[in-house]
């Protein structure tokens, strides 16, 4: 496609480009001459409704939802390439069942581990 | 699939089905000597695989793969190397604490990757194998969790291989999009006459895939990240990462340019040169400043993939003949090397330091000698494979008419002799009276101390009588152009 029809066809698009970058630079810009200069005792401190916040933000939150959330997404993700294969499943006959039955062991064996070694405990 | 495809792919079956058989004995029970002898037993078997599966000419299998001598030749080797880290880590792991059995089904699942990537002829399998192996390396390299710098290598080493991965994939794409091709076989000469020049995408393309590339093989500019991560990473791991990981890229870049041949249309070709002289000049001068053995050993890792590159360009079977046995001896040598460094290692940390190996001839005359050769061997000083490996790079660089390379290579290893000899001498001297707070080494084991002996028996056998590996080297080498029309 030469350029000149690129152009002719996308022209929206790089005018909604130019709108974005128009409308943001307004906003910012605006509101960097309208907004005020101030630098008073709480100015720099964190807005938590009103209330004066207390203690540090960086608490140790227990990791075991990181730990369900990982599990969940690999087996999740296990079922959506059994769908694919389920898609085919006529077409590519015995030797895509046989590689589905193959993967599926290799999940299983690697359920049994996690399951050996306490990663399914919600501790 | 037919029986051969299924006799032909066996020794990815074995490594990965070993990989599995060692998880699940985790599960069954969890043993550190029985996790180890299940490894050692994994590799055995792909090794045998490898040389009971029928050689000869290319054989396709599937779209993805390829099995011939090339691709043979080099599962061997990366099998190999990885017997001798499940050996040297077995040493290092144990004197720790913690638990330390999930480390071999990394090192099995780094191995698959390492040949995936050599047998590999398509893109698809080429990024497949690539990931396997980084994200295995990425747990490996941060397995010492209780060490800081450890994890720092680990998290450094996962955010610059994403990158180099996110270059690589963007590049495949580019030569995708352009020449309709994903199989190398199928973009062996993409422009009708050598005079034409390359199509801008196309050339983008592949200049991605070398940055890709040029950061595994730890080129300079793309070599950041080496020194950091050497260190930090626990030594056996260090090991692997300097041969199997670059040793598996570094065949897959023979094996891309020599069905294609891009790598000689000229801004291709400049780079190349331009990556090899840097990579050479920086390694050998960069280590000259170091104290610590493992970031000594690392720069001159850099200096000896720049090496390589030299016989690389070219296209011929000198050039890859050359390239095969400087690898070879690359291999054996850093196995060794760092060998050492880790069977040196107490436990709380790693024998890192150069003060460490200060009149260790007085102390552990053997691991002495060991580690002298191994020096000797990366000086290329007669006797040693790595000798004859830096003549015929010299000769194929000399063929291909190299000159420029050819004189930095010589530059390049006068210049690394410094530190290589300030090494040995720091062996050989009287031990300091003040060496009584460093902690012991720990004694050689009876399996550490073999493979030291194989490693340096076969480095000498290299050196001395090079002859029938190298007619197998050579023969192997003419099946990796078999199939590739001339133009």
């Amino acid at each position: 496609m030469p350029a000149t029809v690129e152009i002719a066809v996308f022209w929206p698009f790089f005018v909604y480009f130019g709108c974005v970058i128009v409308l943001v630079a307004g906003m910012v810009g605006v509101s960097y001459v309208l907004g005020s200069r101030h630098w008073e005792r709480a100015t720099g401190a964190p807005f938590e409704s009103g209330i004066v916040t207390t203690g540090s933000a960086r608490v140790g939150v227990p990791a075991n939802f990181y730990l369900v959330a990982m599990l969940f997404v690999i087996f999740d993700l296990e079922s959506v390439f059994l769908f694919a294969w389920a898609a085919v499943v006529r077409q590519v006959g015995w030797t895509g069942y046989v590689g589905a039955c193959v993967f599926i062991v290799m999940m299983a064996a690697a359920l049994v581990y996690l399951w050996r070694v306490g990663a399914l405990e919600g501790r | 699939m037919t029986g051969v495809e299924l006799i032909l792919l066996l020794p990815l079956i074995v490594l990965s089905g070993a990989a599995v058989a060692v998880m699940l004995a985790i599960a069954v029970r969890r043993n550190y000597l029985a996790a180890f002898l299940l490894t050692l037993l994994g590799f055995v078997l792909t090794i045998m695989a490898v040389a009971l599966s029928p050689g000869g000419p290319q054989r396709n299998v599937t779209a993805l793969f390829v099995f011939d001598d090339f691709a043979r030749f080099f599962i061997g080797l990366i099998t190999g190397a990885g017997l001798f880290v499940a050996v040297l880590a077995f040493d290092y792991f144990r004197q720790q604490r913690g638990q330390f059995e999930e480390f071999f089904i990394m090192l099995l699942g780094a191995t698959f990757g390492c040949a995936v990537l050599v047998a590999s002829r398509h893109f698809a399998s080429l990024f497949l194998g690539l990931e396997i192996l980084s994200v295995s390396l990425y747990a490996m390299i941060a397995y010492s969790r209780d060490r800081e710098i450890s994890t720092e290598a680990g998290l450094k080493y996962l955010i610059l291989a994403g990158v180099s991965a996110a270059f690589l994939v963007f590049g495949m794409a580019l030569v995708y999009a352009q020449t309709g091709a994903l199989e190398f076989s199928r973009m062996p000469y993409i422009t009708a006459s050598p005079d034409e020049p390359l199509d801008i995408i196309v050339l983008a393309g592949f200049g991605m895939i070398i940055v890709g590339i040029g950061f595994k093989l730890a080129l300079v500019p793309f070599h950041l990240w080496t020194p950091d991560v050497y260190q930090g990473a626990p030594a056996p791991v260090t090991a692997f990462i300097a041969t199997a990981s670059k040793g598996a890229v570094f065949a897959l870049l023979l094996r891309l340019f020599a069905q294609t041949d891009v790598a000689f249309y000229p801004p291709l070709y400049v780079t190349f040169v331009i990556l090899a002289i840097a990579s050479m000049l920086f390694g050998s001068w960069l280590a000259l400043l170091q104290n610590n053995m493992k970031r000594i050993l690392a720069y001159s890792s850099i200096a000896h993939l720049g090496f390589l590159l030299v016989a690389f360009m070219g296209r011929g079977h000198i050039q890859s003949t050359a390239a095969a046995f400087y690898l070879t001896a690359y291999f054996v040598t850093t196995l060794g090397a760092f060998g050492i460094v880790s069977l040196l290692s107490p436990g709380e940390r790693d024998a890192e330091w150069i003060e460490d190996y200060r009149g260790l001839f007085w102390r552990r005359p053997f691991v002495a000698v060991v580690f002298s050769v191994m020096i000797f061997s990366l000086a290329g000083i007669p006797l040693t494979g790595g000798f004859v490996g830096k003549v015929l790079v010299i000769l194929a660089g000399e063929q291909a008419a190299q000159w420029a390379l050819v004189v930095v290579l010589v530059t390049a290893s006068a210049i690394s002799l410094f530190y290589y000899v300030r090494v040995v001498g720091i062996m050989y001297m009287p031990a300091e009276a003040g060496g009584a707070d460093r902690p012991a080494l720990p004694g050689l084991s009876l399996q550490g101390g073999g493979a030291l002996a194989c490693l340096t028996g076969l480095l000498v056998l290299l050196g001395v009588y090079p002859g029938p590996f190298l007619d197998l080297v050579r023969d192997m080498v003419t099946t990796v152009y078999a199939g590739v029309l001339p133009r």
